[in-house]
């Protein structure tokens, strides 16, 4: 499309286009979450059974990967060994200044702050995220998106407001499974691994953990699973070249959900705990 | 049942039947019998490819060449993520570290926690999550676009092994720039670690500067390397794998990048607490 322009000065000139192909993208995104966000109401109406099914293959995974238990699983495996790195590097950071009393009290502020939404948001576009661009790619590539318009379907809102709506009800109930996997790892390395009397860990991990901080991490993560399914089907939803086009859409899907996720958890950490950090250790 | 040729007729024929319909159906594997061979000859098959990677890297000739070109593929996919990922996730820790540390009134090792933090966990986990997420998922979406294009067929009957010309070459400049990469996050996450604790945290520069080496020395810094080295050691053969036995038009190459990301996350992340489980022991 590009080369058609003057052949003046080649360079000058690809690089211009480069930069209004990147400008024109950004907008074109723009405008796609918006469109996709605005046509919820619809698809939640008209599509209802369609969002449910989606609902249903979302937290059990296709192919593959619901062999090995789809995305509940997946999650829980990845926050379970996240909360497991906790135990292992905070209590031996503890133990150097000799206070390792403090692991349950690591746990609970650590945990909940930190490493259940990071590692939570990086399996969920992993499994969820990624899947529905393969999916959305292939039916792309497949023509049948198409179709769909041609029959006089809404597109946007039957398969890809649909998946958002999905993907955030799932996002929900995945939080959970994560939060409580990271809790029990820490939990079971600190008192079977290291042998740490279950009494203390408990005391120090009742007395820290703010309810309201958990309540705060399951916001980013609800944020974060929005974020996730809006850029995954966007790539989905606009994938062309063929078979190979669609690993290269869910392979740029993946490195943009990644850095708009991370991005997405210190922006609200920061709005939320504000520079004192709304924690007292001391009261 | 050589190594590589005959699972992946299995494969494609296992994955080329969803391929046409857009999502769902889950119906090969009725039999419980064949719904636990499956993930079996999956994971034979992947060590078996493993296997053949390693003899074909010790008495087949070294396709320089190509592992040039992907060594600088992977790196120019994968040195802006890894930079745009790196900065905001050590941030956060700095943000929820100095939280702690200035409560207890040792907002001075600002510098000590920052270090610790990026040299055992983020830097190695964003390392991770890059050279996963997209050195990996865009190696594997090029093999695969090969296979489908039945380039490796070719190959083989020109009489030239994919695993020496293809595989060796990616899995070894996966494992390089790992190890290359690792070494850019944790110099970023540093700097993006100072910038935040310093203009926003206002923590002396000083102090923050002085106590960087306070609890990290060579040996952690020699272990998070290790890491680094095995994660792209492993990412590459996931990678490799997932893309040469590609099958089912595009539904499957989708379908075999997805499996790429999750499979070395989880392989990753088991790695990642193995090696600290042995390195906060080794280096005590």
């Amino acid at each position: 499309m590009s080369a058609t322009t003057s052949t003046l000065r080649p360079k000058l000139s690809r690089a211009a286009n480069d930069f209004a192909d990147g400008w024109n993208r950004i907008g074109e995104q723009t405008a796609f979450y918006f469109k996709t966000i605005g046509l919820i109401p619809e698809a939640v109406v008209k599509y209802r059974v369609e969002t449910l099914r989606q609902i249903a293959q979302m937290s059990l995974g296709v192919g593959a990967l619901a062999l090995m238990g789809g995305a509940v699983v997946i999650v829980a495996f990845l926050t379970f060994n996240a909360g497991a790195l906790v135990g292992e590097q905070g209590f031996r950071s503890l133990s150097d200044i000799g206070v390792q009393a403090l692991a349950g009290f690591l746990s609970a502020y650590i945990n909940t702050r930190l490493a259940a939404p990071l590692i939570a948001a990086v399996g969920l576009a992993a499994t969820i995220g990624a899947g529905a661009t393969a999916q959305l790619g292939a039916m792309r590539i497949n023509e049948e998106i198409d179709a769909l318009e041609v029959i006089g379907v809404r597109a946007v809102a039957y398969l890809v407001s649909s998946r958002v709506v999905a993907g955030v009800a799932v996002v929900i109930p995945l939080y959970c499974v994560a939060a409580i996997a990271t809790f029990l790892s820490t939990r079971s390395l600190i008192v079977f691994g290291y042998g740490q009397a279950a009494g203390i860990y408990d005391h120090y991990f009742n007395t820290f953990l703010q309810p309201s901080d958990l309540l705060w991490s399951f916001m980013q993560a609800t944020l974060m699973g929005t974020a996730v399914m809006l850029v995954h089907t966007y790539y989905g939803f606009h994938a062309s070249g063929g078979p190979a086009g669609v690993g290269e859409a869910t392979g740029r899907a993946v490195r943009a959900s990644l850095v708009v996720t991370v991005s997405i958890t210190l922006a609200s950490a920061l709005a939320i705990y504000g520079a004192s950090g709304n924690f007292h250790l001391s009261e | 049942m050589v190594a590589i040729d005959a699972p992946a007729p299995a494969t494609s024929g296992r994955a080329g039947k969803p391929a046409g319909e857009s999502a769902g159906s889950v119906s090969a594997h009725a039999k419980p019998a064949h719904a636990l061979a499956t993930p079996l000859r999956e994971v034979g098959s992947f060590f078996a490819m493993a296997l053949d990677t390693a003899v074909a890297l010790a008495t087949t000739r070294f396709a320089y060449r190509e592992f040039v070109h992907q060594c600088w593929f992977v790196a120019r996919v994968s040195i802006l993520p890894g930079l745009l990922l790196t900065v905001p996730f050590s941030v956060i820790v700095t943000f929820i570290l100095d939280i702690l540390l200035s409560e207890i009134g040792a907002a001075d090792l600002s510098g000590a926690g920052a270090a610790l933090a990026t040299l055992t966990q983020t830097g190695p986990i964003t390392s991770v999550l890059v050279v996963g997420g997209a050195g990996a998922t865009a190696m594997c979406a090029d093999l695969g676009a090969r296979t489908i294009r039945e380039e490796l067929d070719a190959m083989r009957v020109m009489g030239i092994d994919p695993i020496q010309r293809l595989v060796v070459p990616r899995v070894l400049a996966l494992t390089l720039n790992a190890f290359l990469l690792n070494s850019i996050v944790c110099i970023a996450g540093v700097v993006g670690s100072y910038f935040f604790a310093v203009n926003v945290q206002h923590v002396t520069p000083g102090a923050f500067a002085d106590s960087l080496t306070t609890l990290m020395g060579l040996s952690e810094t020699v272990l998070c390397f290790l890491k680094a080295i095995m994660f792209g050691l492993a990412a590459g053969l996931i990678a490799c794998y997932k893309g040469i036995t590609v099958g089912g038009g595009p539904q499957g190459v989708g379908n075999a990048v997805n499996e790429t990301v999750v499979y070395t996350f989880v392989a990753l992340f088991v790695i990642n607490v193995l090696v600290t489980g042995v390195g906060v022991g080794a280096t005590k």
